[in-house]
């Protein structure tokens, strides 16, 4: 029993941290720039697909893969930014509309380039860690200690950094930040670097455990989705306790009733959120 | 010497003009004020100056350049700062964190050690809340805060728009008496209000707006005794 209930405590953890490093990236656009990032999938997928390419294909290191990648789709994310979305930027509608086009296109590219097939590389960490009779897999822990270290770094990012700070004074009141001297639109350009860089993260990292795909980042935006809605759009410490709850409870339901009363349950739990706090458990009453 | 100069300045929000042709000067060194009832067309003078509202039309030269197209973010690096009409502060910052965005621009972030000591020197009340989250201050304590933070920018010019706003009168001296000092360290204030009382005390030379338009402008010693303003603004009979 002792041993079951860790093991659904350590799944819970893993998927808990990447459904936050998804969360985080998309709470953290929407909330300097209005943008609701249906692409935020898209992201995902195409750090799954450098992986698929870095260290699948051209055979490079596994951890310079990730930060290649990664590094990459941060700078994809600027550049649709720059280009697309800027000119949206506070208009809910039209932004998710472009985003949308976005997500598409970009799974349309992915599909002609690599082929519509899922497609898998090999696990560069294999094995599996036994702690007090209870067995946990390798590679599990080495998502979860990078996942963690990426979250904390993120965390101190915001928290101490100059242009962390300018993220949450043009969060809380734009045309304050720029009586401030803060340039908006290199604002809106790093939030989204940082947030399509965080869900690169997540599916890179993700890549060796489940199949790659162009449209891989369904199921992901969607638990990010989830997440924001639990936690309060917009809201960085209600990503990361949505993002918990969604793990644990997702980690629970599937070890005991399957992954499809799962699904129901987390999107049960939306329902609630939705009709009795709808601006979510740590978002603010709008 | 003018250090600002506005010439034949108009805004207009869609069809309703806020501005209306107004030209006005700023000597540097001074404290101006600008007066009016609401919706005269005060605010959106400051936010001209700002950056932060578009001319629609005429001129802001300051310290003889043209910057009627400067941004906010350029303004404030050019030395000029607002304090905006209800302080506008980061509520769920702290009041360090606050401070630490005023001084956001390349030339601020040099000293800001010491400006910060400046601060804390003019509002010792801010150094006893500095972790504090800004929403949770007092009225008082928040103006404090924005004037502070605005000072952090090390300005030449500091835009303050209705500063004793909703303050206690008691409050309002001690405002008033930073702002004699802020002013005495070289630093160019601009002012609007409706308090005209307290406004022409502080001030040197005042301009008064109707309606967007230039009603009245002169040094602020003649202005409280001009009968028109007594009456429009400061609640007295003609004398």
């Amino acid at each position: 029993m002792l041993q079951l209930t860790i093991q659904i405590a350590v799944n819970g953890l893993t998927f808990g941290l990447i459904y936050i490093l998804m969360a985080l990236g998309f709470t953290l656009i929407f909330g300097i720039m209005r943008v609701v990032n249906f692409a935020h999938g898209e992201f995902y997928m195409v750090g799954a697909i450098g992986i698929l390419l870095l260290f699948g294909t051209l055979g490079f290191n596994y951890y310079l893969s990730i930060v290649f990648a990664v590094l990459c789709v941060g700078l994809l994310g600027v550049i649709v930014e720059r280009v697309l979305l800027r000119g949206f930027v506070g208009r809910e509608l039209n932004s998710m509309i472009m985003a949308l086009a976005v997500a598409i296109t970009l799974q349309a590219l992915a599909a002609i380039l690599f082929g519509p097939q899922e497609q898998s590389v090999a696990r560069p960490v294999t094995g599996v860690l036994q702690v007090a009779g209870v067995f946990i897999p390798r590679d599990r822990i080495v998502v979860g200690v990078i996942a963690l270290a990426v979250l904390i770094a993120f965390y101190l990012f915001l928290r101490y950094a100059r242009y962390g700070l300018a993220m949450r004074a043009v969060a809380q009141d734009p045309a304050a930040a720029a009586l401030q001297g803060i340039r908006p639109g290199f604002i809106y350009s790093l939030a989204f670097g940082v947030g399509s860089l965080l869900a690169g993260l997540a599916g890179a990292l993700m890549a060796p455990v489940y199949t790659i795909s162009p449209f891989m980042g369904d199921v992901p935006m969607m638990m990010a989705f989830i997440v924001v809605i639990l936690g309060g759009l917009g809201s960085i410490p209600g990503a990361v306790v949505g993002g918990l709850l969604l793990g644990f409870v997702e980690s629970l339901f599937s070890t005991f009733f399957g992954s499809t009363i799962a699904t129901m349950i987390a999107f049960g739990m939306v329902v609630l959120i939705l009709l009795f706090k709808p601006s979510g458990l740590m978002g603010r009453a709008q | 010497m003018s250090l600002i100069k506005l010439e034949n300045l108009c805004v207009d929000y869609g069809p309703i003009s806020a501005v209306k042709t107004l030209n006005a000067e700023i000597m540097n060194g001074s404290i101006t004020c600008i007066l009016g009832a609401n919706g005269a067309g005060k605010s959106s003078t400051l936010g001209c100056l700002a950056g932060l509202v578009p001319v629609s039309s005429g001129r802001i030269i300051y310290d003889g350049q043209d910057v009627t197209s400067h941004q906010a973010h350029q303004m404030v690096s050019a030395g000029v700062t607002l304090a905006p009409e209800g302080r506008r502060l980061f509520p769920g910052l702290t009041v360090y964190e606050n401070l630490r965005l005023g001084a956001y621009t390349g030339h601020a972030r040099e000293g800001f050690q010491e400006q910060l000591e400046a601060v804390f020197g003019y509002f010792p009340r801010l150094r006893e809340r500095r972790d504090q989250l800004a929403g949770s201050l007092s009225g008082g304590e928040q103006q404090m805060c924005a004037i502070g933070r605005a000072l952090m920018s090390r300005p030449r010019v500091l835009l303050l728009d209705e500063p004793s706003l909703g303050l206690a009168p008691k409050i309002i001296v001690e405002v008033a008496k930073i702002i004699r000092s802020i002013n005495k360290t070289g630093i160019t204030v601009l002012i609007v209000e409706q308090n005209a009382k307290l406004a022409l005390q502080l001030s040197s030379y005042g301009y008064v707006l109707e309606t967007g338009s230039l009603a009245l402008e002169g040094p602020c010693k003649d202005l409280l005794h001009d009968d028109h303003i007594r009456q429009a603004y400061l609640g007295g009979t003609a004398a």
